[in-house]
């Protein structure tokens, strides 16, 4: 029948549609096994990808504390406001954050980490505060804390303890490898730089759940940065400050240390530079006039420039000549004021003459004539062989980095630089500290420690310990014995009276009024590109020495004035303020 | 007869399910029951529906076929009304009636069925004639096109594949049906010119959804990983990160699938799925049983119109088929979609029922019947 019939193929093709939806069916559920089944691992990262964010935390860097626990640079806390990428276009960011905040946003926005990008640093608490309060507005937008490192000794201590900066990519090549990134902090200069490895920290990070609009949900771990230790030095800051300021607007280096133990108290380079400012960040402008400059504020003076040390440098030959006997306490050359040799006059600086001299007077009135005649009849090769004895020419081992040695000019020196033989007049040059001998003023303070602890030479040291992160003492450092020359004590005796003379009679009057009796040096070194360089140092208590200093001032005219003037004040502070062990005076 | 029966539990634990499912995702959840949450809405029109679903369960179907031609009228005037009167969504597209109360295209959907089980048991002469098949087709693209023009690129297919289907299920022959597949190929491949940037982008983000992750293709790409990271067992309920944290978009409509598959897992999605496959395959034997061409008709076109939004729905959710905007039944948050459901269910319990009542007193004496 026909209606039989369409009834059938009706029924037909509804079996065939059921059998096609179950097919269907039976594929939805494959494909729902596949997804969540099979590629289930593999979803469930993708998802936490949306969800969790890993906000790397700055290490953070220990500290560094004078010897009286007197702090030299601290990590502080800041704030900046971060966009967590994806959530917000940045200028939409930046354009509400300056309706928020009422002002116009200057800095530009950059990336720190990968999905962060900074739109502001260094944020008042006040605009801390402003953001918080409308958070629901500023979808993604983070308030982080970061470390900021803050130096509160400013230029006094910058060209000792260094600075830090972010590291450049000039350094990520070699500081990569060892799990530094771009913007991590790495020490520039100074202690920073030389206990690199001490101060710095571990890294931390932050897990955080936001949701689509990048809003944070919640933190889910947080761990924070940490720092490890923390170092003591040896120097005192109220003392550098001190000294810092009798430089006043002068360029040139103080030095104050303990010989019996190589203890810096005091390293002082002037003109300075404010570490606060490079952390905080220079623009083109200010950091070419800086390098620039014809002041070198970068350079320290104590370590890295040389100069003649003029007639510091007859205590030297002195000793020379006594050890190798070719003078003794009672030999005496007439001073005229001047020498006569192969018909050439070398004059003493004073032209009046010293009349007749012996070793005691000739360091007292830094008489030339002496020290000439000593010289020709010792040779050039005799006195650099007890320069380098007492440490010059020879980088010293201090504890921080980019530290200069100086020149000591020998016969087979000159003719292998500068072709040329060696001529008599240059050892009469040598003699006094001048002509091609060049030290920096470190290695002059280091051979007055020599002398003051009569040829125990101690290794010279600004590290004083390491605190560990609770503060505990975990390390100290003694005084090592770096060399000991053997020097007669005849020899010693014959120098210290002469150095004490220097102060009672001779040219460092100028410190004949201070409270403790003193051993000193003046010299004066030409300077071919103006007014003489002006060196005083010397040690005190006269006989039981327990501080050394240096005092380096250039351009400061003779010996017995500029540089004296600043050592008498100097010793008078530290009598005042910090006293001698003995308790003598 | 039992059939009804348990399509009508199955239904209920697919209602249950979507209350469950859109309550999950309600940003409103925190702040307890309210008429304003989704969910409580949903609560709301499922106690509506179930009143509508009574209607029809107990209303003759015949009764509703004769009305054939109203319920046609009543389609293209709503659908007039929304083009010309209808509020816009933020899309830009039109398809609310009485400030966003009613969604027109979504009751086109039943009246269109009423209708073409209506017309082409009336013109049963004509089955497989080429009459019929124009006439038919005219009638029947033209609620498509109006719903097209809203535009609503998925419910406007769910009515054309109504049309399809019905030309299928009254044997029309295969190479009329290949005719009209052709006719259609050329009429889309046109169309692609009339298709809005959106919806051609969706359709371009299917075929490669990493082409642009977090343009056009991010929809597709973060229902996949909300079901991928769901796994076996889910994250939990109330805890899966994609729609929690709002991920993914559309969580309470087109991609519930996708947020309840997070919090559920392959268990629940499964689930789902079973109920919704034993739904269609429940009413396809209701169809295959039904006592006459216009009952067949009806309960199969009730069928295709399930099948056709399931597969679309949940095959888009996990990324075979491309984003069309077509909710998932029972499930999917709407008040129109959920009424109009319940609605065509109370039709297949009707007609599922009407077998016995043929052996019972006789009364639905047809030219048809075995």
């Amino acid at each position: 029948m026909w209606n039989k019939e369409v009834t059938e193929k009706v029924r037909h093709r509804i079996d065939i549609f059921g059998w096609i939806v179950l097919g269907l069916f039976v594929f939805l559920f494959l494909r729902l096994w596949y997804l969540s089944v099979l590629q289930g691992e593999w979803y469930r990262e993708r998802s936490e990808r949306n969800w969790i964010r890993v906000i790397p935390l700055q290490a953070l860097r220990g500290s560094i504390y004078d010897r009286n626990g007197k702090t030299l640079a601290e990590d502080v806390p800041r704030f900046r406001l971060v966009l967590l990428e994806g959530s917000m276009k940045v200028e939409e960011a930046r354009r509400r954050l300056e309706k928020v905040l009422g002002r116009k946003l200057v800095s530009e926005p950059r990336e720190i980490v990968p999905g962060e990008v900074v739109l502001l640093e260094d944020l008042p608490l006040e605009d801390v505060i402003k953001v918080e309060e409308v958070q629901g507005d500023l979808p993604g937008i983070l308030v982080e804390s970061y470390p900021h490192r803050f130096y509160p000794g400013g230029e006094v201590f910058s060209h000792l303890v260094g600075y830090v900066g972010k590291v450049t990519a000039e350094e990520f090549s070699s500081l990569g490898p060892l799990g530094y990134e771009v913007w991590d902090r790495v020490g520039k200069g100074g202690v920073e730089l030389f206990y690199e490895n001490v101060l710095r920290g571990k890294k931390g990070y932050r897990k955080i759940e936001v949701d689509a609009l990048g809003r944070v949900q919640r933190v889910l771990e947080n761990h924070p940065a940490r720092f490890e230790n923390s170092l003591i030095l040896t120097v005192d800051r109220e003392f550098q400050e001190y000294c810092y300021g009798l430089l006043g607007d002068k360029r040139g280096t103080i030095i104050v240390g303990e010989p019996a133990s190589g203890e810096i108290l005091v390293l002082v380079s002037k003109p300075s530079f404010d570490p606060n400012a490079l952390v905080e960040g220079l623009n083109a402008e200010e950091w070419s006039r800086l390098t620039q400059s014809d002041a070198k504020p970068f350079t320290n003076r104590a370590l890295q420039a040389l100069y003649p040390p003029g007639s510091i440098f007859k205590l030297l030959v002195a000793i020379a000549g006594l050890e190798e006997k070719v003078i003794s306490g009672q030999t005496t050359f007439f001073c005229p004021g001047f020498l006569e040799y192969n018909d050439k006059r070398y004059y003493c600086w004073n032209r009046g003459g010293h009349g007749t001299v012996n070793v005691e007077r000739a360091i007292a009135q830094s008489c030339n004539v002496f020290f000439y005649n000593l010289a020709l009849r010792l040779g050039p090769e005799k006195i650099v062989d007890y320069a380098q004895k007492f440490g010059l020419g020879v980088k010293p081992a201090l504890d921080l980095p980019g530290v200069k040695e100086g020149l000591l000019p020998t016969p087979s020196w000159k003719r292998q630089t500068r072709k040329e033989p060696w001529y008599p007049g240059d050892t009469l040059n040598l003699s006094i500290g001048q002509g091609y001998l060049l030290v920096t003023p470190f290695e002059i303070y280091h051979l007055l420690c020599g002398i003051a602890n009569r040829g125990k030479i101690y290794k010279p040291h600004l590290l004083k310990g390491i605190l560990d992160s609770q503060g505990r003492l975990i390390k100290e450092v003694e005084g090592t014995l770096e060399r000991e020359t053997e020097i007669r004590e005849s020899t010693w005796n014959l120098l210290w009276s002469g150095m004490k003379r220097v102060v009672t009679q001779g040219t460092g009057y100028v410190c004949r009024d201070v409270a403790v009796e003193l051993a000193a040096k003046t010299g004066t070194a030409q300077n071919p590109h103006g007014k003489d360089h002006s060196w005083f140092g010397g040690f005190f208590p006269a006989d039981k020495p327990e501080i050394v200093f240096l005092v380096f001032v250039e351009n400061g005219g003779d010996g017995s004035g500029e540089a004296a003037r600043i050592a008498r004040d100097l010793i008078n502070w530290f009598l005042e303020n910090r006293g001698m062990k003995s308790g003598k005076r | 007869m039992a059939r009804g029966k348990i399509l009508v539990a199955i239904v209920i634990a697919l209602c249950l399910v979507g209350i469950m499912a859109v309550y999950s995702v309600d940003p409103l959840r925190e702040e307890g029951w309210s008429m304003k949450s989704f969910y409580g809405r949903q609560v709301i029109w499922n106690i509506v529906g179930w009143a509508i679903f009574l209607l029809f369960a107990f209303l003759d179907y015949h009764f509703l076929t004769r009305a054939g031609w109203f319920f046609y009228l009543l389609m293209l005037l709503s659908l007039g009304g929304v083009l010309l009167f209808g509020r816009g969504d933020e899309a830009g597209a039109r398809r609310w009636l009485f400030a966003q109360s009613v969604q027109p295209a979504e009751f086109a959907k039943m009246f269109l069925v009423l209708f073409l089980g209506f017309y082409l048991s009336e013109h049963h002469e004509e089955i497989d004639s080429y009459a019929l098949l124009f006439k038919s087709g005219f009638l029947s693209l033209l609620p498509v096109l109006l719903v097209f023009a809203e535009p609503d690129l998925g419910t406007s297919l769910v009515l054309l594949v109504v049309w399809l289907g019905a030309l299928f299920f009254c044997s029309f022959g295969g190479r009329k049906i290949g005719m009209v597949f052709l006719g259609l190929g050329v009429l889309g491949s046109l169309g692609w010119l009339f298709l809005k940037d959106y919806q051609k982008k969706r359709i371009l983000a299917f075929f490669d959804p990493w082409r642009d992750p977090l343009g056009s293709g991010y929809n597709v790409l973060q229902s996949q990983i909300a079901i991928g990271a769901g796994g076996i067992a889910g994250q939990g309920w109330l805890s899966g990160k994609q729609s929690q944290l709002r991920f993914l978009p559309a969580r309470h409509t087109d991609f519930i699938f996708a947020s309840f598959c997070e919090q559920t897992g392959f268990l629940g999605g499964a689930l789902v799925l079973f109920l919704l496959g034993m739904f269609v395959w429940i009413s396809v034997r209701i169809a295959r049983d039904a006592p006459d061409l216009e009952g067949k008709l009806l309960a199969s076109l009730v069928g295709v119109v399930f099948a056709f939004q399931v597969l679309v729905n949940v095959g888009m959710n996990m990324g075979v088929m491309p984003v069309t905007g077509i909710p998932l039944p029972f499930i999917s948050y709407g008040g129109s979609a959920l009424l109009v459901n319940l609605a065509m269910v109370g039709l297949l319990y009707n007609i599922a029922n009407s077998r016995k009542k043929k052996n019972g007193r006789d009364k639905l004496e047809w030219p048809y019947q075995q």
